[in-house]
């Protein structure tokens, strides 16, 4: 028997296949962007309806800097957080599927990671319009501050650059947890966080040990907000790269 | 005759199991084959290394000519659909149809319109609220509409009803008899598709116990009917693969029988009568298949 090569009509060119899979996580975007942009919405209704509580409780003569301490506050940290919870799903759900079509694990996480970027884009613009009308409107009309803390520095702009490099950050620690989930299950992403809490508690033994604590902050208020957001990258870097080779040695499996 | 694929000696170990125990085999391009044996035979894990997304332990696989792990260009040419495929949380039937295209070139969307409304698959409901058949049909219409040149079906029936079962057999040989393709299909269901398969993989605990044509297959056993005494002097020394009775009537089914013999049994009053796929399955993975397999 002789054996010849497939003649395709439309073979897929290597960047289309790529962004099929982008596509995908976009097809039913309840997950990665409907429901977070809800629970933001349900929690900036809260906190305006706490902050118009304190606010009309006070004189109008103490109403002048009552909610100043709000830029403190970290009530859009969650979306943050949540975005690792977004990756994880995102991957654990459509790998399965994704494969099932005939995607490589490479084309599938190459089309994932571009989807991250782009929802980490979607987030920032979001986030930057908030932060404009919370200026614009003078907090929120109460002196309020939710979308601007303190944190992330005073200009838009580099508040923009925090807050992409903090979404990439979760987003691709999220995407790593979820190749160790879909690679080995519950077991392996425990096994993955007693490594990274080892490897956390070992740097701060390192830290307390060599004494070098004042070091360590004199040298995070030196690089400034902007400065360690940079570096973070280093850490998104590591964990996009070990998601990668982590997913290419996975197999889709139906137990959940 | 082309292989679309090529099995060499193929293992597969997780730790002490051996799920795919030395197989080799090879698939013509264009015809339907049934890969059949029982529960944990290892069905599924050959058609997960066969796809790439099981990596083998040792031997090699070819499709189209080359290893299919990781390989996008072979890999775009396939399409398999599992017993318990899973759908992004959320997707209603309507996402799945709208993205299976982007990775099928040969994707027929009229095609899946009629199959859709044949299994009646309401397109607006959340996945996670359909019934087991519905899940089911979904996996059939994208098996089918996607014309994929090799398609995988593993048991892609679960809970479809009768009608829907047969629905699914009708289109598919009318579709590739219209648009040939290779198509790999394991099942459990033998004798319901046992028109439809042109050749036959059997596996059993890990091996592959027959590959033969299906025609070729059904000849290789006879059951022999008449007399007790007829038939047990007719069948003599050979070897019987079961064996039943009633009062002095006796019914007994043995291996391939040329055609001198065939005439015998004739003259000796014994009625002859071909064994379903089936029956010869069961037969030959139950505990006396090794016995089986030296006669034959």
């Amino acid at each position: 028997m002789t054996t010849t090569n497939p003649v395709l009509a439309h073979p897929a060119s290597p960047l289309k296949r790529i962004t099929n899979v982008t596509r995908l996580h976009f097809a039913n975007p309840w997950t990665t962007l409907g429901l977070p942009w809800i629970i933001l919405g349900v929690i900036l209704a809260g906190t305006l309806t706490i902050w118009w509580l304190i606010y009309s409780a006070l004189s109008s003569a103490n109403r002048e800097g009552a909610l100043a301490g709000t830029e403190f506050g970290g009530s859009s940290f969650f979306i943050f957080v949540y975005m690792m919870v977004v990756a994880i799903q995102a991957i654990s759900i459509t790998f399965p599927f994704a494969l099932g079509y005939g995607v490589t694990r490479r084309d599938y996480y190459l089309g994932s990671s571009l989807a991250f970027i782009i929802l980490a884009v979607i987030y920032t613009t979001g986030l930057t319009i908030l932060a404009a009308i919370e200026k614009a409107t003078n907090g929120w009309g109460m002196g309020g501050s939710m979308f601007a803390p303190i944190y992330f520095g005073d200009s838009a702009l580099g508040r923009a650059y925090v807050e992409f490099l903090l979404l990439l950050f979760f987003l691709f620690f999220g995407a790593a947890i979820a190749a160790v989930w879909v690679r080995w299950k519950a077991s392996g992403v425990v096994a993955f966080f007693i490594v990274v809490g080892a490897l956390l508690l070992g740097l701060i033994a390192l830290v307390t040990f060599t004494d070098s604590w004042f070091a360590v902050g004199d040298t995070l208020v030196r690089l400034g907000v902007l400065g360690v957001a940079s570096w973070s990258l280093v850490i998104t870097a590591i964990s996009a790269i070990s998601g990668f080779f982590l997913l290419r040695g996975a197999t889709p499996r139906n137990a959940a | 005759m082309t292989s679309t694929i090529e099995v060499h000696n193929l293992t597969k170990r997780f730790g002490k199991l051996i799920a795919v125990n030395d197989v080799s085999f090879s698939v013509t391009e264009n015809k339907i084959y049934g890969l059949l044996g029982r529960n944990g035979a290892g069905k599924t894990t050959l058609m997960q290394l066969l796809t790439g997304q099981e990596f083998a332990t040792k031997g090699t696989i070819s499709l189209f000519g080359q290893a299919p792990v990781e390989n996008a260009k072979v890999l775009q040419n396939t399409c398999f659909i599992k017993e318990s495929q899973r759908y992004p949380e959320n997707f209603r039937p309507k996402d799945v149809f709208t993205t299976a295209p982007w990775f099928f070139a040969n994707w027929d969307p009229k095609f899946a319109e009629r199959l859709i409304a044949d299994f009646r698959l309401p397109l607006n409901r959340p996945i996670k609220k359909l019934s087991r058949g519905q899940l089911s049909s979904i996996g059939v219409i994208v098996g089918l509409a996607s014309r994929a040149p090799l398609t995988f079906f593993d048991e892609p029936y679960l809970g479809l009803d009768a009608v829907a079962r047969h629905i699914f057999y009708d289109r598919l040989l009318e579709d590739y008899a219209n648009h040939p393709r290779t198509v790999v299909l394991s099942t459990h269901l033998i004798d319901e598709v046992s028109n439809l398969l042109e050749h036959v993989l059997v596996i059993d605990d890990g091996k592959l116990i027959i590959n033969e044509d299906a025609e070729t297959l059904r000849n290789r056993a006879t059951t022999v009917v008449g007399m007790k005494t007829a038939v047990d002097t007719f069948v003599g020394a050979r070897k019987v693969l079961h064996r039943d009775g009633i009062g002095g009537l006796s019914s007994v089914t043995v291996a391939g029988l040329n055609e001198s013999e065939r005439r015998d049994a004739k003259a000796a009053g014994l009625e002859l009568s071909p064994v379903s796929l089936q029956q010869l399955i069961i037969q030959l993975t139950s505990t006396d298949t090794k016995e089986f397999e030296v006669s034959a």
